[in-house]
């Protein structure tokens, strides 16, 4: 090691992620559905019943004939200053019926609130797994967007409960690997094989730092709640769809906002779209 | 070809391209004009063998010290024990700005004494130029950067193998590891707290005050961790040790039997060798690594010093700097000759003053104990101070300068260096005239 660049490598790598817990307090809920009011009732039950371990104190029902349009809605949701926003895919749409989206009021709501948003499989639409509405025990947190995301985890165990298995997943893009160790591989200066090796081991080794940074951590908090990493390559989408479906995931904890766009970033909307079965957290 | 040296940026040319050229010019004249002594060379043992005129010009000794230090440091680093000790020392300072500034100002010292200044600016600028951006402290580095890079120079001095101008001047004034150490350390302490005091003073490095503050500072320093260039806990100790272990051979080659006939240059080599070890399948990574345009670079210039001697321009040079010093040692002489060397220092490289000042002593028959070999030491090592072009050190503080999008031109570099460049050639002129004299 003799260049100035190997030593500020070096240097920047001993730059460890740390996880600091924040606190997380949900207190107030709100539950938004279309349904008529002794069915938004019963669906009300059902969610107060899902979401019980948090110890929610304010409960709050929004109906179907409480809004018409999305401007209604969010005037609604401002009035109420709630810390979590409970709510169905394809509220007030037809589309639920299409797996393609998750309606106009969601999409906008998702965007315009800073509240978490708990994303929950339609009532009638019947594809929800036997295991979504049973408890909140096995909680998968992705972390692809932003691996030293404290608020997304601090949320993930929150949900996750003293008892839950929380599993922190970071799955790099292969597809994405390939392209760059192609490009790579044409570069006369850069010995391919070994960059290859460096490469990959140094993508997973800054998300598995964290990870090991938010179990030493978590285990001190919640020393029943067990914590494990899924650190990979492969593709991304597949591979979350996959864990969710072999570890019986009954909540998905992501981020929806991206600062640099006004849509929901990258992997969150496709795994918003697809995971349709299940809970999905959206901070 | 100092003029060369001195417009090495402005012309592209890498100082072993400038030297090498004016060797070949040097050989050819001075075979054309028969001033070189060709013929067979006499061994010790009375054997005569054909060596090429250029071979034997060279201070094989003073490369091979150079050589082997430089790969022994390099394999060394790999152990992860530079690294383990500079970041020890941030996370030593809670992340407090002058905690900072005295630690990393200590260590740019021990590492310019025990490694090279080169090396010692790489390591320590580089880690102030991460840990200074990760603590949002990106305001104080072109204070910190510059001061460490004027602390390279001094730390330069403290020891034979600290820099190459006191290798040369050592061996040509037969100066012991232990007793150039001895003379030179208690002028780098003060000269030290000096550099550092004035430039806490002139960049405004303060101490954080801040209860919130120093929270914050503390808990962003913790996420370094020392141990992440540990590739295994084994070589880092044998790292360790074998560093300890060079430390003391070197500075005992002058009295131990074996080593103090095979010279300095020897035990450097060896040292490298049994690190080299450790990457016994893929030591060809550091030969690559080895600076060869430092090694052509001085081998070359060993050979345009001694067609110089061979055609009498050394003496001339000589005479020249006997009328302005005096022919015997005295206090203007030696006080002058301190001031010239750091004033030719400052505009090109030290190395060929020092080889060529070396030579003409010697060839007078300056004494070992004689203050004028330390008038050109602490010359030659402190001019570099005065301009960003005077040692490769305060060169690769400017690098990290610039690389971190902080604007620093010559002028801008001079006129921030003159105040500390001053001070110290003025401690060194009343050390040497009051304690060397």
């Amino acid at each position: 090691m003799t260049t100035l660049d190997q030593f500020e490598s070096v240097f920047r790598s001993a730059i460890k992620p740390v996880y600091r817990h924040q606190t997380v307090s949900i207190r107030r809920a709100v539950i938004i559905t279309d349904l008529g009011q002794e069915s938004a009732q019963e669906f009300a039950v059902l969610v107060q019943q899902l979401l019980s371990p948090l110890q929610i104190t304010s409960w709050e029902l929004i109906t179907g004939d409480q809004f018409s349009d999305t401007l209604e809605l969010l005037e609604l949701l401002d009035e109420k200053d709630m810390d979590l926003i409970c709510c169905y895919r394809n509220v007030h749409s037809p589309a639920w019926q299409h797996p393609h989206s998750l309606g106009s009021h969601l999409d906008v709501l998702i965007q315009k609130t800073s509240t978490p948003v708990l994303v929950l499989p339609h009532p009638r639409a019947g594809y929800a797994y036997d295991h979504a509405f049973d408890d909140m025990r096995q909680v998968l947190a992705v972390t692809n967007h932003m691996t030293n995301d404290n608020l997304l985890v601090s949320y993930a165990a929150e949900f996750t409960g003293s008892v839950g298995h929380l599993h922190l997943a970071h799955i790099e893009d292969d597809i994405v690997f390939s392209r760059y160790m192609e490009a790579i591989s044409k570069i006369t200066t850069i010995d391919t094989q070994s960059a290859e090796t460096a490469l990959r081991y140094q993508l997973l080794k800054y998300p598995r730092e964290y990870m090991d940074s938010c179990k030493a951590v978590l285990s001190m908090r919640n020393p029943g709640m067990s914590i494990e990493a899924i650190i990979t390559y492969g593709h991304r989408l597949r591979e979350y769809l996959v864990y969710v479906d072999d570890l019986k995931i009954n909540l998905l904890v992501m981020r929806g906002k991206d600062e640099d766009q006004l849509a929901m970033h990258g992997l969150s909307y496709p795994l918003a779209i697809e995971l349709r079965q299940i809970p999905i957290l959206i901070i | 070809m100092v003029l060369s040296l001195a417009l090495e940026e402005k012309i592209h040319a890498q100082k072993s391209i400038i030297v090498s050229f004016f060797a070949i010019i040097c050989l050819v004249l001075a075979t054309a004009l028969g001033l070189l002594p060709f013929g067979e060379v006499t061994l010790p043992n009375g054997h005569h063998v054909s060596i090429p005129v250029y071979i034997p010009a060279v201070d094989w000794g003073v490369i091979a010290i150079i050589l082997g230090s430089s790969i022994f440091v390099d394999v060394t680093s790999r152990s992860g024990l530079f690294t383990w000790v500079a970041i020890k020392l941030t996370k030593a300072s809670g992340g407090d700005s002058l905690k900072l500034l005295w630690y990393y100002g200590f260590l740019t010292i021990i590492f310019s004494a025990v490694l090279n200044n080169v090396t010692a600016m790489i390591i320590i600028g580089s880690l102030t130029s991460v840990s200074l951006n990760k603590l949002g402290k990106a305001d104080k580095l072109l204070g910190f950067l510059l001061i460490e890079g004027l602390l390279t120079n001094i730390g330069g001095l403290m020891t034979l193998i600290s820099s190459v101008p006191n290798i040369i001047i050592g061996s040509a004034a037969n100066i012991s590891f232990v007793q150039f150490f001895i003379t030179a350390s208690p002028f780098v302490f003060v000269a030290s707290i000096m550099t550092i005091i004035l430039g806490a003073k002139i960049f405004a490095i303060k101490a954080l005050t801040d209860e919130s503050e120093i929270a914050e500072s503390a808990v962003l320093i913790e996420t370094f961790d020392e141990n992440d260039g540990i590739e295994s806990q084994g070589f880092f100790w044998f790292g360790a040790g074998m560093l300890l272990l060079f430390i003391i051979t070197i500075a005992t080659t002058s009295i131990l039997p074996v080593a103090r006939e095979l010279g300095m240059g020897f035990v450097a080599l060896s040292f490298a060798v049994i690190m080299l070890m450790r990457y016994k399948s893929e030591v060809d990574q550091f030969y690559r690594s080895v600076d060869w345009d430092l090694i052509t670079f001085f081998i070359t210039l060993f050979v345009v010093i001694n067609v110089m001697e061979h055609a009498m321009v050394l003496e001339l040079i000589g005479e020249g700097i006997s009328l302005v010093i005096g022919s015997e040692e005295s206090l203007f002489g030696t006080g002058a000759l301190l001031v010239l060397s750091a004033a030719f220092s400052s505009v090109t490289d030290n190395i060929p003053l020092a080889a060529m000042l070396a030579k003409i002593l010697a060839a007078a028959g300056t004494a070992s104990d004689s203050s004028l070999w330390w008038a050109v030491v602490f010359g030659a090592n402190l001019g570099g101070n005065l301009t960003p072009i005077g040692s490769a050190s305060t060169l690769v503080a400017v690098t990290i300068i610039h690389k971190n999008n902080i604007n620093m031109s010559f002028i801008r570099f001079v006129k921030l260096a003159i105040p500390f460049a001053f001070a110290q050639i003025l401690l060194a002129l009343i050390y040497v005239l009051v304690f060397l004299y």
